[in-house]
């Protein structure tokens, strides 16, 4: 392996900025070539001033068998992490700010702290985990867009915020926390699955999707009926897939959902998945 | 045939000659019911009528039993093999015979059995077929496979979206020649048996055996292929050609296609093995191939060589290969 080749960096947290810090576009494949030094003299937005990386984090290479930044402090201050990424691997260890992993298309983003708003927001591809909560609008969509999360595997370990999976289209969110209000508001299509307690307006205006509540089970709306059929084929292909997360997706399979499809005022072709 | 090529195994001989094969495009569909009858019903159902290309559109076959553990669902299935000469023609029986044999059969769901990479062909599964939803049907992504759920009186057909279609060899084969019905019979059974239990392969004709083989053309020229009147003991004293001695009183073929030529010769040789195994006192004078100078494929399997007494046992044929009409001729009508 040649570390001078594979842009590999370990950024370390000298000094919060005083303003929010934007990180969106600083991702591994920028940095093919590149030296500890070069890294340093990047620059990013520090509110509406330009300034290098190197004044608030300390840079240094280190081995890696592909593109890698590892992020180390309390990234709270520190926005877009991983916007846009397109391939390769972002670890932070400690917090991170808004908009985390949004729009990413491929490649993978571990936060083992808690992260700001907009997580996942219009995230296409890859894997982002978050090891703590999430704030509001987490695999959503960006102010006045249409479409939320279209891709990709979205793990949090913690609590979600309100508005989770807002508009999303595709791919798959895991809470193995609690979600807030209007989870899976107005959600077009894909998979969320949540194993703590949800809170109010669950499913409003949800077009299509599915719905797996793995911990307590809700009380459906008025807006959402039941369906009497056997969906065990589906349900065994999901619970499968959701199974290696652990925890409480682990038995999954081993349950047979009762299923409701709503929101009725949204063409109800939108499901819940109740499994106890 | 010369003394130096005899080769005798048991008391059979084995004719130095070559079965000549062709290529196809295949894929493996897994189905699953709610029990293994069910399962059962609708692969028997897909691949019924489906023993030779000429007529049939393709070729397909169970290739085994899966147990509950080894499908996607969770649930008693079947996994099959579908054979066409094209991947159009693939993508047509497709969506028929699921169409008509899957979707219709209580409880089923259907899903693509074969692992490729991402950006290999594939062709429509479900992706047509949820059209029966009338709108109702909605799809699912997992893990990046999409499936297609289409609402059914018994519930919903789940099926995948599409199947990987594979480059494939058809048209091996193997040719008992014994003294009588019940000893070509046996033998053809017993080789049935051994390579049915070989993956990757299916036999595609009634209990894996076929008696009509052919050969090219016919004095009616409307007819691509006629009886392989070398081969038939009714015409053993009247033909001008004949492969046969007065001793044989019946010939049964046994046709193989695969996913791979090393699957196809896996089989041959197995088959082989196990006619061999009965030896001559269970009736069985010769095994002979079918071949048609090479000119046919180019996959040419050699039964000396197959059986280990020299040379590679599947070697490529350096005749241009002709395509369509002749690869038609290449089975027996029916074949």
């Amino acid at each position: 392996m040649n570390t001078s080749i594979v842009p590999a960096f370990r950024l370390r947290l000298r000094t919060q900025p005083a303003l929010r810090l934007d990180l969106s576009g600083f991702v591994p494949q920028a940095l093919d070539r590149e030296t500890p030094s070069g890294v340093a003299r990047r620059t990013l937005w520090h509110g509406n001033v330009q300034v290098p990386i190197g004044e608030f984090f300390d840079v240094e290479a280190m081995a890696a068998d592909g593109p890698e930044l590892v992020f180390e402090g309390d990234l709270s201050r520190c926005d877009g992490l991983g916007r846009g990424l397109d391939g390769g691997r972002i670890r932070v260890e400690g917090d991170v700010g808004d908009y985390v992993g949004a729009g990413m298309r491929a490649g993978e983003i571990v936060v083992t702290g808690s992260a700001g708003m907009l997580a996942a927001c219009e995230m296409a591809g890859g894997r982002l985990e978050v090891g703590g909560d999430v704030g509001d609008y987490a695999a959503s969509a960006l102010p006045g867009d249409m479409d939320g999360m279209r891709g990709g595997l979205f793990i949090v370990r913690g609590k979600a915020g309100a508005r989770f999976g807002d508009r999303m289209r595709r791919g798959t969110a895991v809470v193995f926390g609690d979600a807030g209000d209007f989870l899976a508001s107005r959600l077009v299509a894909g998979t969320i699955t949540v194993a703590g307690a949800v809170g109010a307006h669950c499913g409003y205006g949800m077009r299509r999707g599915t719905l797996i509540f793995a911990g307590p089970q809700p009380e459906p709306p008025p807006t959402f009926v039941p369906t009497g059929h056997d969906v065990q084929v589906i349900w065994t292909l999901l619970a499968r897939s959701l199974a290696v997360h652990g925890g409480p997706f682990a038995a999954l399979a081993a349950g047979r959902p009762r299923r409701f499809v709503g929101d009725l005022a949204a063409d109800g072709k939108g499901e819940w998945l109740l499994p106890a | 045939m010369s003394a130096a090529a005899m080769l005798e195994l048991n008391g059979v001989v084995i004719d130095d000659t070559f079965a000549e094969a062709f290529p196809m495009k295949a894929t493996r569909l897994v189905i699953t019911a709610h029990n293994a009858t069910w399962a059962n019903h609708a692969a028997v159902a897909l691949t019924g009528f489906a023993t030779s290309v000429i007529a049939c559109g393709c070729e397909a076959g169970i290739e085994r039993v899966l147990d509950p553990g080894e499908t996607p669902d969770g649930r008693p299935g079947v996994a099959v093999l579908i054979f066409s000469m094209s991947g159009k023609d693939l993508a047509k029986q497709i969506e028929r015979r699921v169409g008509q044999c899957v979707l219709t059969c209580p409880t089923t769901a259907v899903y693509a059995g074969l692992d490729a990479a991402p950006d290999a062909d594939r062709t429509a599964l479900g992706k047509n077929l949820r059209f029966f939803g009338d709108g109702w049907q909605i799809s699912k992504v997992i893990d990046g496979r999409r499936f297609w759920r289409v609402p059914v009186m018994d519930g919903e057909f789940v099926a995948e979206e599409t199947t990987p279609v594979v480059k494939a060899v058809g048209g091996g084969n193997l040719l008992i020649l014994a003294h009588d019905t019940e000893a070509a019979l046996g033998a053809a059974e017993a080789a049935v048996v051994a390579m049915r239990a070989l993956p990757n392969v299916i036999l595609p004709f009634p209990g894996g055996v076929v008696r009509s083989g052919s050969k090219i053309g016919s004095k009616y020229a409307s007819l691509p292929a006629s009886s392989n009147d070398a081969f038939c003991p009714a015409l053993t004293p009247l033909a001008k050609r004949t492969e046969l001695t007065p001793e044989i009183g019946c010939v049964m073929e046994i046709v193989i296609d695969g996913l791979t030529d090393g699957d196809v010769a896996a089989a041959m040789r197995v088959g082989m093995e196990a006619v061999v195994a009965r030896g001559a006192a269970a009736g069985v004078r010769r095994i002979s191939a079918g071949n048609y100078g090479g000119k046919l494929g180019p996959y040419l399997y050699r039964l000396h060589a197959l059986l280990g007494k020299g040379g590679a046992g599947v070697s490529r044929s350096n005749a241009p290969r002709l395509r369509n009409g002749l690869a038609v001729q290449s089975q027996p009508p029916g074949a």
